[in-house]
């Protein structure tokens, strides 16, 4: 029995104590985006609450904790100049919880800090999209709903086992309810507003420049730039050219694309198959959208394609995104060039590279031909001693000059510079495209996988009556690289070697944990409109819209709380067929008709001890059957025996009405 | 009796409220962002929170609970109601709440047992108290939100009024008259000891027992232990209504302590007749409480 107001809500050492190790756990995942000063403020915070609490002190006092938190987040804003944003918001929210823990006094600071906890979490899975992240924040969350389940205790709190078990159980009950949401809640294409967008992932891949040395940095990384799917036949390797940005302007040294090439799209004659595919990107912090040269259909809607056939979105791609695309890879010009873009990819730096222009005025005067320049130049690659680097010596502002007549150590940016620059000074429009080039087919799921490594610079020159036609001068240099990709054309001469290798020798593991990565990405992160239409079609409904998504997701809703509801009825009573519980009701119907009934807030052995005084004569047996019921029914153990001898004894007991009645003295 | 599904209201707590507007925060940022593992987080969340919902309806869903209605007190002491709640659901049953106006306190119920949650009252004047509900509610699981549900049982407090007085028991002063005109009384007569009170003549002390660090006591004789006691209104003359009530009280309680003996009550308006007892001091002392009050 307690008497004590429950208004005692004083924060203990303990309770302190796990909300700390809660918070950690949340702040783990954001630290790296933290500012190391933020974290060492929290730190101290909670260490000094926790070292206060430890000896019985309350939190510093108000004017104190106010100079601080004032401090603290004026740096913050100063760093960062704003709180909008994932990243920001997180950094201000990891403040905040630091200082609410220094000035925790009563629970209510601990519910704040509880819910701070459940919002980093979310906040968390904003940033990154891994199955394990989840996985991870999921089991917080379940570790902070357990911490915040003892300290609501008014009473003597549970102990962690059993608490631990509550949430879990809790939390169990919630996942049905939870996916008949996630599966059927409308879905946004677009954002409710925009939000600075803050690097949700470094910028990996290709920009919208190329200077000699870029592409051999990404043939280093080991990221992935995007998964392909395709529905139907996949081109052959010499076709798999994933075009990305198209540069015009050289400076002598560098390529780049300063212009949006928004206008009309010249219009092609398509001469080969069709293909098509779904393309998982991964975000790369640009607009544009790796489509097989070249795209010809894609299913996004704002998603448009430039004059130098570049797909292009307007907004940056920072999340994950699928397309579907369809794409021809041999094609015809339908029209003639434009006279802008023949000026434009005629254009050279007027006073770089005179060896090089020298060289293209030579060879010209042997082949006036276009197609005839062409192919001397790619002989002029395949004769004379290029060889084939990741590590290709620095070169200066006259970059073709030097890679052409010094160095001769290049990876495919030098080439295909080189090779843009040799056209132009012949007069003949060129460019040069980067993407990647070919991929690795994961045969467990069938799709490819093009990573970073697969980057590639190749060109594009128009030859009149073919149009823009596309030659990889890498290749008249290492055949092998466009028909076996990076690794085959370095194993001997790379330090790469060893780590391609050892690789290679993980390799059926490592597809086949991509495999269920791209699973996931598939069903889980692209689960979007669509899919909830998909879903309803497979579950008999026509031509779904989202008004139906809506019913569906009302019609589940109601099972799953009728069966939650179910779920909580059934531990309303105890179990009927208990023979233990029907032997004891029989034992009180019996004494009942004997004259003693059981008053309802009697438990079984009050009521043996009224028994025994108001009637001697049954307070032995009445008394023995009441213990043992207790103990059968409340007590550690239950053995089989000990409850059959129980309901035996009370079907063998018949207790006599009471002779005479007592009367009451008075 | 047993807690009805439709008589539980239940609504966030400020707590809850705070959680509410996370979890609409949540929503939108996953929206927003339109990242579908932040809506699955938010949508468990959001999940989490009706269950929990769930699990607080639960707790008081099924729970019966029993009061004596009735209960005796003094004026300017506690009245003191037990409650038994009852768990017979196979789940425990945490931080219920008993409310009774202004005075609560909190048990836990574990699965297929009972327990007894003692609420004092306190009360400040002779009366009879009157309470037509007692309310119960709980904050359980996570104090996101409050259920409670009222008991329409009308409980009632006989404030008796608190025992003060000096004058000595009408049969007492009797008795003590008479043996001043028999000083002869056989040792067979003596009947035990009574608990002193002024006005009693010192010869009747038992000096002994107070000798030996005993209580002051009185001896009696066995004709004044079985002569039934008068307890008059109408011999109070001279005192407020307030003050013969106080009286009479502390008569009860004289007669009933040490070796009680049979004693009736005439007020005005109620006769009692002598008895003696738990119930009949009860009686009593609800006829105290309820003198010149109007029954409900």
């Amino acid at each position: 029995m307690k008497l004590a107001a429950p208004s005692a809500t004083q924060v203990t050492y303990t309770q302190l104590r796990w909300v700390c190790v809660c918070l950690a756990l949340a702040l783990a995942v954001h630290a790296a985006s933290l500012p190391l000063w933020l974290l060492a403020t929290v730190a101290a915070a909670a260490a000094i609450r926790l070292a206060l609490s430890a000896r019985g002190y309350a939190a510093p006092s108000r004017p104190i904790r106010t100079l601080i938190a004032l401090a603290s987040i004026l740096i913050l804003f100063l760093q960062l100049r704003t709180f909008n944003g994932v990243a920001a918001g997180s950094a201000l929210l990891s403040l905040v919880a630091g200082l609410k823990l220094l000035e925790t006094q009563s629970r209510r600071d601990l519910y704040v800090v509880s819910l701070i906890i459940y919002f980093l979490c979310l906040a968390a899975l904003l940033r990154s999209e891994s199955f394990w992240l989840l996985a991870y924040l999921l089991a917080v969350s379940w570790l902070t709903t357990a911490t915040l389940l003892r300290f609501s205790h008014s009473m003597q709190p549970p102990d962690w086992r059993r608490s631990a078990r509550y949430a879990g159980r809790i939390s169990a009950q919630a996942l049905p309810l939870a996916l008949v949401l996630w599966l059927f809640f409308p879905r946004f294409d677009a954002p409710l507003w925009r939000t600075p967008s803050d690097g949700r992932s470094a910028e990996t891949g290709l920009s919208d420049s190329m200077s000699p040395g870029d592409i051999t940095q990404l043939a280093l990384s080991d990221d992935i730039a995007f998964r392909v799917h395709f529905d139907g036949p996949t081109p052959p390797a010499a076709e798999r050219y994933w075009r990305g940005p198209v540069l015009h302007d050289f400076d002598g040294r560098t390529w780049r694309r300063t212009v949006a090439f928004r206008n009309a799209v010249p219009g092609l004659l398509a001469m080969g198959p069709d293909y098509h595919y779904v393309l998982s990107l991964e975000p790369h912090q640009h607009n544009w959208i790796f489509a097989l040269d070249w795209p010809d259909g894609w299913n996004l809607g704002d998603a448009y394609l430039t004059s130098d056939y570049m797909l292009v979105r307007p907004a940056l791609l920072s999340r994950p995104i699928d397309v579907s695309v369809s794409s021809h890879t041999r094609v015809q010009a339908a029209e003639p060039l434009s006279d802008v873009m023949r000026r434009r990819d005629t254009r050279l730096p007027a006073e770089r590279n005179p060896r090089t222009s020298q060289l293209a005025l030579e060879l010209r005067r042997a082949h006036p031909k276009d197609l005839d320049y062409v192919n001397a130049v790619l002989d002029l690659f395949r004769r004379q001693p290029f060889f084939y680097t990741l590590e290709p010596p620095p070169l200066g502002l006259n970059s073709v000059d030097e890679f052409l007549f010094d160095t001769r150590r290049g990876f495919c940016g030098h080439y295909a510079s080189a090779f843009a620059t040799l056209m132009r000074a012949a007069g003949i429009p060129a460019r040069v495209v980067t993407g990647y080039h070919g991929g690795t087919y994961n045969r467990f799921a069938d799709y490819w996988i093009v990573g970073q490594s697969d980057a590639h610079a190749w060109d594009e020159v128009w030859l009149e009556g073919r149009g823009w036609v596309r030659f990889d001068p890498t290749s008249a240099v290492a055949p092998g690289r466009v028909e076996a990709g990076l690794e085959g054309s370095l194993t001997a001469s790379s330090h790469l070697a060893g780590r391609w290798q050892r690789l290679s020798w993980l390799s059926d593991a490592r597809l086949r944990l991509d495999a269920l990565r791209q699973l996931w990405r598939e069903r889980i992160l692209g689960f979007d409109q669509r899919s909830q239409n998909q879903l309803l079609t497979s579950i008999g409904i026509p031509e779904p819209d989202g008004q139906k998504v809506a019913m569906v997701m009302g019609v589940g809703l109601t099972l799953v709380f009728v069966w939650l509801t179910w779920q909580i009825r059934r531990e309303q009573r105890p179990d009927p067929k208990d023979p233990v519980v029907r032997a004891y009701d029989k034992l009180c119907r019996k004494l009942a008709a004997a004259g003693l009934a059981r008053r309802p807030y009697e438990g079984a052995e009050s009521f043996a001890a009224r028994v025994a005084i108001e009637r001697p004569d049954l307070g032995a047996p009445v008394g023995a059957l009441c213990r043992r019921y207790s103990r059968l029914r409340y007590g550690a153990s239950r053995r089989p025996a000990a409850a059959r001898w129980f309901v035996a004894r009370v079907r063998a007991f018949k207790p006599r009405r009471a002779a005479r009645e007592r009367t009451n003295p008075g | 009796m047993k807690i009805e599904r439709r008589r539980i209201y239940i609504l966030p707590t400020r707590f809850g409220l705070m959680l509410v507007a996370l979890l609409v925060a949540m929503l939108v940022a996953g929206l927003n962002y339109n990242s579908n593992l932040a809506l699955a987080f938010a949508f468990f969340m959001v999940s989490m929170v009706l269950v929990a919902m769930h699990h607080c309806h639960r707790n008081l869903l099924g729970l019966t609970v029993d009061v004596k209605v009735e209960v005796d007190a003094f004026a300017g002491a506690d009245a003191i109601f037990y409650f038994m709640l009852r768990n017979e659901s196979a789940v425990d049953r945490r931080d219920i709440e008993v409310r009774l106006g202004t005075v609560e306190a909190m048990q836990s119920v574990a699965t297929g047992s009972y327990e007894e949650v003692m609420l004092a009252v306190s009360v400040a004047n002779r009366g009879v108290s009157r309470w037509s509900q007692f309310e119960l509610r709980t904050t359980y699981p996570f104090g996101w939100f409050r259920a409670w549900t009222y008991v329409h049982s009308p409980l009632t407090a006989f404030v008796a009024p608190s025992p003060h007085g000096s004058r000595p028991l009408p049969a007492a002063a009797a008795a003590v008259g008479e043996s001043a005109r028999s000083e002869s009384r056989g040792d067979e007569d003596f009947a035990g000891l009574r608990s002193y009170s002024p006005g009693i003549p010192l010869k009747h002390m038992a000096w002994k027992t107070l000798a030996r660090g005993g209580e002051a006591a009185v001896r009696v004789y066995s004709d004044l232990g079985t002569r039934p006691e008068w307890l008059e209104w109408s011999s109070l003359d001279g005192l407020d209504t307030e003050a013969r009530l106080s009286q009479l009280c502390r008569w009860i309680a004289e007669c009933e302590s040490g070796h009680p003996r049979p004693y009736g009550l005439r007020l005005p308006e109620t006769d009692i007749p002598p008895g003696r007892g738990a119930a009949h001091r009860s009686r009593c002392q609800r006829a105290l409480a309820s003198h010149g009050i109007p029954a409900p």
